[in-house]
C-alpha cells in the first residue's frame, strides 16, 4: 500500500510540473502554430472568392435562426444586427410587440415574427439578437435567436415557397434556397399595414 | 458400815469435810485465846513495868542534869549564861514534875510504890526548895561562896539521898518487867502444848477420814475405771460384778455392767457382720443409742452397696468386654489411619512437587507480563504517535479540500472569463455580421472589408469553439474536483475512523497493559502463595510424621487398653467373688 501511494504521488508531481510547464509555454502560441492557422484561413477565404466575384446576379442575405428553422433576409434591408440588451416591454400593445430598445438614443420597437409563424417560444436571453430592418418609410427591430451570418446566395438557387406555405408564412416569404434557408420579403415586411396599423392603434389608441 | 456405805457420796464428804471444819475450828480457837492472853501480858509489861524502869531512868538522868546545870550556873560569869542555865534549869524541873505526875497516876494501883513515890516526892521538893529559894538568889547576887556550901552540903546530901531512891526504884521495876516477861513466856509455852494437842488429834482424825473415803469411793471406782480402760483398749471379756450398794458408786456400777453388756453384744453383731452375714437384725436399745442406730444403718447401707457392687460389677464386666470389643475395633482403625497417613504423606509430596513448578510458572509469567509491559508501554506511545499523525493527516485533509475548493472556485472563475470571451466573441461576430452588411452596402468598394468582416466572423466562430472546449474542460475539472472532495471528504471520515480505532487501540492497549500489570502483580502473589503453600506442605509433611508417630503410639496404647481391659475384666470377676461372699 505504501509503494504504490508513494509512486503514484510521484507520479502525480510528475504530470503537475508538465502541466505547470505547459501552462508557461503555451500561453504564447508558438509562431508555426500560428502560421499554420493562418495559412489555413487564408486558404479557406481563397476558395470562396471566386464564386462571389463570378456570380454578378447574386443576393447577399443575413442567415438567421427562429426555433431551430433557418431564415434569412437580403441585407440590403439591414441597418445593423444588435444585440438584445435592455429590452423595456410596452403595455397595451399586441402579444407580437416584444417592447422597444434604445440603439445609440434612437428608439426601436421590436416585433416577434414567431407569432406570426406560430413558432415555438424558446425564451429571450442575451443570446438573443435584433435585426433592424429599415427603408425609407419604415424602421424596426426583428428578433433572431440566434445569427450565423451573412452570406452570398445566387438568385436562380432561389426556389419559390412550396404551396404548403400559406397564410402569412406564404405572404413574407420570397423563397427557399438550396440549403433549406427560407428567405424573407423585407419589402413586403416593411410595408405591412398589419404592423403600421398596429402600430399606429398602439400610438392613437380609442380609434379602433 | 452398811449404812455409811449407802449414804450418798455428797453427804459421805460433807461429814468429812465438816469434822475437818470443826478440828480446824477449835485448833483456831486455842490458838487465839493464847494469843491474846500473850498480847495482855506482852502489853502490861510494856505500857506499865518498862515504862515505869525508864521514867525511874530519866528521872535519875534528870536529876543528875540539874545538879550539873546548877553547878554550871555556878561557875558562869556573864549575865546571859546564867540566863541560858537559869532556863535550862526550870525546862528540867517541869520535865521531872511531869514525869512524877505520870508515874503517879500510872501506878495508883499499886500501893507500896505509890508510897515510895509519895517519898521521893518528897524529897525532890526538899531539894527544889532549897535550890530556888537559896541557891540561885545566892549565885544571882554572886554569893558563890554561900552557893558551894549549900551545894556541897544540904544539897549534896538530898542529891544522893534521891539518887539511892531512884536507882532502888528503877532496880525493882526492872525486876518486875523480868517477871512479867517470865510469866508470859509460861502462857505461851501453855499455849504452844494445846495446839500441838488439838493439831495431832485433827491429823488422826483426817487421816481416818481419807482411809474411810478411800475405801468406800476411790477403790471401787478404781475398779471401774480399770475395766474402763480395758474396754477403751476394746477388751469386753471383763465382767463388773454388781453389788447391792444404792449410793452413785453403786449405780455406776450397775449402769457398767450393762454397758459392757450391750457392747458385748453389739460386738457379737459387729462380728457377724465382718463374717459377711448382713441378715442380722438390729433393734437400738433406745432412740439415743448412737453406735445401735449406726450399725442398723450401716448395716442396711452395707446390704444396698453390696447391691450397687453386684450390678456395678456386673456393669464392669459388661464395659471391660465392650472395651475389649471397641480397642480391637480401634486397633483396626490405627492400621487404617496408618495406611492413609502414608499415602496422605505422598501426596502431600506430590502437592509440594506442583507447588514448586507453579512457582516457577508463576515467577515466569511475572517476568513475561513484566516484557509485556514493556511492550504494551511502546504499544501505547505507538498509538500515541500514531494519533497524532492522524490528527496531523486529519488537518492536511481539511487543506487538501481547501485547496481543491480554492481550485474549484477559480475554475468557476475561469469559466466567468471564458463566458466573458465567449461573449466577446458572439460580439465580434455581430461585428463581423454588421461589417459584411455595411461592406455590401459599400457594393464594390466594401469588397475588401467584407473579406477582413468575414476573417473576424471565422475568428470569432474559433474562439466560440476555444471557449466551448474550455467550458467541456472545467466541466471535467468540476466533475474531478467534486469526486477529489468527495474522496477528501471520504478519507477525512476514514482518518477520523482511523483516529476513533487508534484512539480505542491505545485504550485496549492501556486495559491491556492494566491488566497485565494485574496479571503480573498476581502472578508475584501467586509465587509468593506457592512458596507459602510449599513451606505449608512442609509442616503438613511434619505434621503427618507426627501424626505416623502418634498412630504408632495409638497402637501401642490400645494393647495397653486391651491389657487394661482383659485387667479389667479379671477385676471384675474377683469383684464378683469378693461380692458374692457377703450374704443378704
Amino acid at each position: 500500500m505504501n509503494n504504490p501511494s508513494t509512486t503514484s504521488w510521484e507520479d502525480v508531481r510528475r504530470r503537475m510540473d508538465a502541466v505547470h510547464a505547459a501552462l508557461e509555454h503555451d500561453v504564447t502560441i508558438t509562431p508555426e502554430t500560428k502560421k499554420a492557422i493562418l495559412k489555413e484561413r487564408a486558404l479557406a477565404l481563397a476558395k470562396e472568392r471566386p464564386k462571389e466575384q463570378l456570380a454578378e446576379a447574386h443576393l447577399e442575405i443575413v442567415e438567421f435562426v427562429l426555433a431551430s428553422e433557418r431564415y434569412g433576409i437580403e441585407s440590403s434591408f439591414i441597418r445593423e444586427i444588435y444585440p438584445l440588451r435592455d429590452l423595456t416591454p410596452l403595455p397595451g400593445t399586441p402579444p407580437f410587440v416584444l417592447g422597444i430598445i434604445n440603439l445609440r438614443g434612437e428608439i426601436i420597437s421590436v416585433i416577434d415574427i414567431k407569432k406570426f409563424f406560430d413558432l415555438p417560444e424558446k425564451g429571450i436571453t442575451d443570446l438573443n439578437k435584433v435585426i433592424v430592418l429599415r427603408n425609407a418609410e419604415m424602421e424596426f427591430g426583428v428578433l433572431a435567436d440566434a445569427v450565423p451570418g451573412a452570406r452570398w446566395i445566387a438568385r436562380e438557387a432561389i426556389q419559390p415557397p412550396p404551396a404548403t406555405f400559406t397564410g402569412l408564412r406564404e405572404e413574407y416569404l420570397y423563397g427557399i434556397t438550396v440549403e433549406r434557408i427560407a428567405i424573407l420579403d423585407a419589402v413586403k415586411l416593411l410595408s405591412d399595414p398589419k404592423l403600421i396599423i398596429q402600430e399606429e392603434t398602439a400610438i392613437t389608441k380609442g380609434s379602433q | 458400815m452398811k449404812f455409811m456405805l449407802n449414804l450418798s457420796t455428797r453427804v459421805k464428804l460433807a461429814l468429812a469435810f465438816g469434822v475437818m471444819l470443826a478440828m480446824l475450828l477449835a485448833v483456831a480457837v486455842t490458838a487465839y485465846n493464847g494469843v491474846a492472853k500473850i498480847r495482855e501480858s506482852q502489853k502490861r509489861l510494856f505500857e506499865q513495868e518498862f515504862q515505869n524502869a525508864l521514867d525511874f531512868a530519866h528521872l535519875l538522868n534528870n536529876e543528875n542534869n540539874g545538879r550539873a546545870s546548877v553547878l554550871t550556873l555556878l561557875l558562869a560569869t556573864n549575865r546571859s549564861d546564867q540566863d541560858y542555865w537559869l532556863k535550862d534549869i526550870h525546862a528540867n524541873s517541869r520535865e521531872t514534875a511531869e514525869i512524877l505526875t505520870n508515874l503517879k497516876d500510872r501506878n495508883q494501883a499499886n500501893a507500896a510504890l505509890t508510897i515510895e513515890l509519895q517519898e521521893l516526892e518528897t524529897a525532890k521538893e526538899a531539894n527544889r526548895e532549897t535550890r530556888e529559894t537559896q541557891v540561885i538568889p545566892a549565885i544571882k547576887e554572886g554569893n558563890t561562896q554561900r552557893a558551894q556550901e549549900l551545894l556541897a552540903g544540904i544539897q549534896q546530901e538530898r542529891y544522893v539521898k534521891l539518887r539511892d531512891i531512884l536507882e532502888r526504884l528503877e532496880k525493882d521495876a526492872r525486876k518486875n518487867a523480868f517477871n512479867m516477861v517470865t510469866v508470859s513466856e509460861t502462857i505461851s509455852r501453855d499455849v504452844v502444848r494445846t495446839f500441838v494437842t488439838f493439831s495431832l488429834v485433827a491429823a488422826v482424825l483426817g487421816i481416818f477420814i481419807v482411809l474411810l473415803l478411800n475405801s468406800s469411793i476411790a477403790t471401787p471406782l478404781r475398779e471401774v475405771s480399770d475395766v474402763a480402760a480395758n474396754i477403751a483398749q476394746g477388751d469386753l471379756s471383763i465382767n463388773v460384778a454388781a453389788d447391792e450398794r444404792r449410793d452413785e458408786v453403786g449405780v455406776l456400777r450397775q449402769n457398767f455392767a450393762r454397758m459392757s453388756q450391750s457392747l458385748r453384744a453389739t460386738a457379737n453383731l459387729a462380728q457377724q457382720i465382718s463374717a459377711g452375714d448382713l441378715r442380722v437384725t438390729i433393734t437400738p436399745q433406745s432412740e439415743k443409742d448412737v453406735l445401735g442406730n449406726a450399725f442398723a444403718k450401716m448395716v442396711e447401707n452395707l446390704r444396698s452397696t453390696t447391691n450397687e457392687i453386684t450390678q456395678g460389677v456386673n456393669v464392669l464386666a459388661t464395659a471391660a468386654s465392650q472395651i475389649s470389643t471397641s480397642t480391637a475395633q480401634v486397633a483396626a482403625g490405627a492400621a487404617e489411619t496408618a495406611t492413609a497417613v502414608t499415602e496422605t504423606t505422598t501426596t502431600v509430596e506430590e502437592v509440594k512437587q506442583t507447588a514448586q513448578v507453579s512457582s516457577q510458572k508463576a515467577k515466569f509469567v511475572s517476568e513475561s507480563a513484566q516484557r509485556t509491559t514493556q511492550v504494551a508501554q511502546a504499544g501505547k506511545k505507538s498509538v500515541e504517535v500514531s494519533l497524532e499523525g492522524m490528527h496531523r493527516i486529519q488537518s492536511q485533509m481539511q487543506s487538501i479540500a481547501e485547496s481543491i475548493v480554492k481550485l474549484s472556485e477559480q475554475s468557476q472563475s475561469i469559466g466567468e472569463i471564458v463566458a466573458v470571451v465567449n461573449d466577446l466573441a458572439e460580439q465580434s461576430n455581430l461585428l463581423a455580421v454588421n461589417a459584411a452588411i455595411e461592406a455590401a452596402k459599400a457594393g464594390e468598394h466594401g469588397k475588401g472589408f467584407g473579406v477582413v468582416a468575414q476573417e473576424i466572423k471565422s475568428l470569432a466562430e474559433q474562439s466560440k469553439q476555444a471557449t466551448a472546449q474550455i467550458r467541456g474542460i472545467l466541466n471535467d475539472i468540476q466533475k474531478a474536483t467534486s469526486t477529489a472532495v468527495m474522496t477528501t471528504e471520504q478519507g477525512s471520515k476514514a482518518v477520523e475512523a482511523g483516529t476513533k480505532l487508534a484512539a480505542e487501540a491505545g485504550d485496549s492497549i492501556r486495559v491491556l497493559a492494566d491488566s497485565i500489570t494485574e496479571a503480573a502483580q498476581a502472578a508475584t502473589q501467586i509465587a509468593a502463595s506457592s512458596q507459602q503453600q510449599l513451606v505449608g506442605m512442609d509442616q503438613v509433611a511434619m505434621a503427618m510424621e507426627n501424626i505416623k508417630q502418634a498412630s504408632h503410639q495409638n497402637v501401642a496404647g490400645i494393647k495397653q487398653t486391651e491389657a487394661a481391659a482383659h485387667n479389667l475384666q479379671e477385676l471384675g470377676q474377683r469383684l464378683k467373688r469378693l461380692v458374692d461372699q457377703y450374704k443378704i
